[in-house]
């Protein structure tokens, strides 16, 4: 199969190679200099720093009081919250100077609750292990910022 | 002068078209999955304009920041153009429609403080698929081309430098140091961050942990070889990787299932229509036999593949 060859001119193949030469260095001078902002020439970043063996690894969630007195966890899903947890994540320091950023949870979670009662106020927390020589140790609750819904 | 022309022909070898066009098939449909789940959050994502922060990509093409209708018509857009695309109909025009739009999709997934790496090889390969055109008689093709052979020359470079360059990028984070990154605590982090997978087992085993990242770490930073490996011996990197990527699945519940997809850039997928047909022609002649009631020659492998 395949015997019949298709002809190709010096510049089709010029372009070619130009044009991956021109991918493959932009895609050194992204993972070796540049940010993720230069996506998708960016460097991988998931997974690449180097987290010290008495390092503390952080849990953030978002914690939500109802009107019948329940505080729960409003899952940071795109199904349930209409944003996920690391886009969260992202913008911590924004959200706690500005906590009413958390409308977006607040109201995905509310878009696909209508059943539960109403939603009084929303917590940004933190679930904080520390490792101590490399092995999982103690962990605290912080609480980062928290909104209380207009009504 | 010899030189010149073995580069030039490492990347544009001269391999049958119809490998293309299958690979059309199996990477257009798999965007219509793509969109379904995994970066399947641009839609919800622009109801929350005061959450987007525009990548460079889309402040240089002075993109229109993203909202529902925006949204809503890249996904229409897509899911039409992968279906024509797929089909091998109209390649350069549904193709580039579809390399444009979902870059696009990708892009607005990543502009709300988290970029995934793992559609580095997908985005590759829409920009790079069309430019081999239209491909007479599609998966029965009997053509072989340069244009081709570059299109997978490139998927193929960018599957392996998604692991090559998250290596480069390790050394990078860790001080410019070849040892940090492997005898760090990453994948406890990990396994504590998604604490759902088989990974739960493993957390009272750091060393264990510290073994398994060298060894990921060593993979990634000599991944370049697979470029030039062939045979059985490119079976088996591919086997491994494919084992790698189950592994992190099972522990960590993180796929690169559109990184995963590509490496099918490196498989003879020219041979999967000849086989299909002589499969169906088999069938036919049994149905065959069994109406006319009386028994016909049964045919060996070769005979409905006329190309061989």
């Amino acid at each position: 199969m395949g015997e019949r060859v298709r002809g190709i001119s010096v510049g089709s193949l010029a372009w070619r190679i130009a044009a991956t030469v021109l991918g493959i260095g932009l895609l050194l001078n992204g993972s070796l200099r540049m940010s993720d902002d230069v996506w998708p020439f960016g460097p991988m970043s998931q997974y690449a720093f180097s987290p010290r063996s008495d390092t503390i690894i952080v849990i953030t969630r978002v914690e939500g009081l109802l009107a019948d007195g329940r505080r729960l966890d409003l899952p940071l899903r795109v199904e349930t919250a209409g944003i996920s947890r690391a886009e969260i994540e992202a913008r911590i320091p924004e959200i706690t100077a500005n906590p009413s950023l958390l409308r977006s949870v607040a109201d995905g979670w509310r878009s696909r609750h209508a059943a539960e009662p109403a939603l009084l106020r929303v917590w940004l927390v933190q679930d904080q292990t520390r490792l101590v020589d490399g092995r999982i140790g103690p962990t605290r609750l912080v609480e980062l910022a928290s909104w209380e819904l207009p009504s | 002068m010899r030189t010149l022309r073995s580069v030039v022909s490492w990347f544009t070898p001269v391999i049958p078209e119809s490998r293309v066009a299958v690979l059309r098939t199996v990477l257009y449909l798999f965007v219509i999955i793509d969109i379904h789940l995994f970066v399947r959050d641009p839609i919800p994502l622009s109801r929350h304009p005061e959450l987007y922060q525009p990548l460079l990509l889309e402040r240089l093409l002075r993109l229109p920041p993203p909202s529902v209708p925006l949204t809503v018509t890249l996904y229409l857009i897509l899911m039409v153009g992968c279906l024509v695309a797929a089909a091998n109909v109209l390649p350069r025009l549904a193709g580039g429609v579809v390399a444009a739009a979902f870059t696009w999709w990708t892009a607005i997934g990543m502009s709300y403080g988290k970029v995934d790496h793992d559609h580095l090889a997908l985005i590759v390969a829409l920009w790079v698929l069309p430019t081999v055109g239209v491909i007479a008689d599609r998966w029965r093709s009997m053509e072989r081309s340069a244009q081709a052979g570059w299109a997978l020359r490139c998927i193929q470079i960018s599957v392996i430098f998604t692991y090559f360059l998250s290596a480069l990028t390790k050394i990078r984070s860790g001080g410019w140091s070849v040892t940090s990154w492997p005898e760090s605590s990453i994948l406890l982090w990990a396994i504590v961050r998604r604490p759902h997978g088989l990974g739960q087992f493993l957390v009272p085993y750091p060393e264990l942990l510290h073994i398994m990242q060298w060894c990921s770490f060593t993979a990634e930073l000599t991944a370049v070889i697979v470029l030039w490996l062939r045979g059985r011996a490119l079976l088996a990197a591919a086997v491994f990787w494919m084992g790698f990527h189950v592994f992190t699945v099972a522990i960590l519940y993180i796929h690169f299932a559109p990184t995963a997809i590509c490496w099918l850039a490196f498989a003879p997928l020219e041979r999967l229509g000849p086989w299909l047909r002589r499969v169906k022609a088999r069938r036919r002649q049994r149905t065959g036999r069994r109406a006319a009631g009386h028994p016909v020659p049964v045919f060996r492998d070769h005979t409905v593949d006329s190309g061989g």
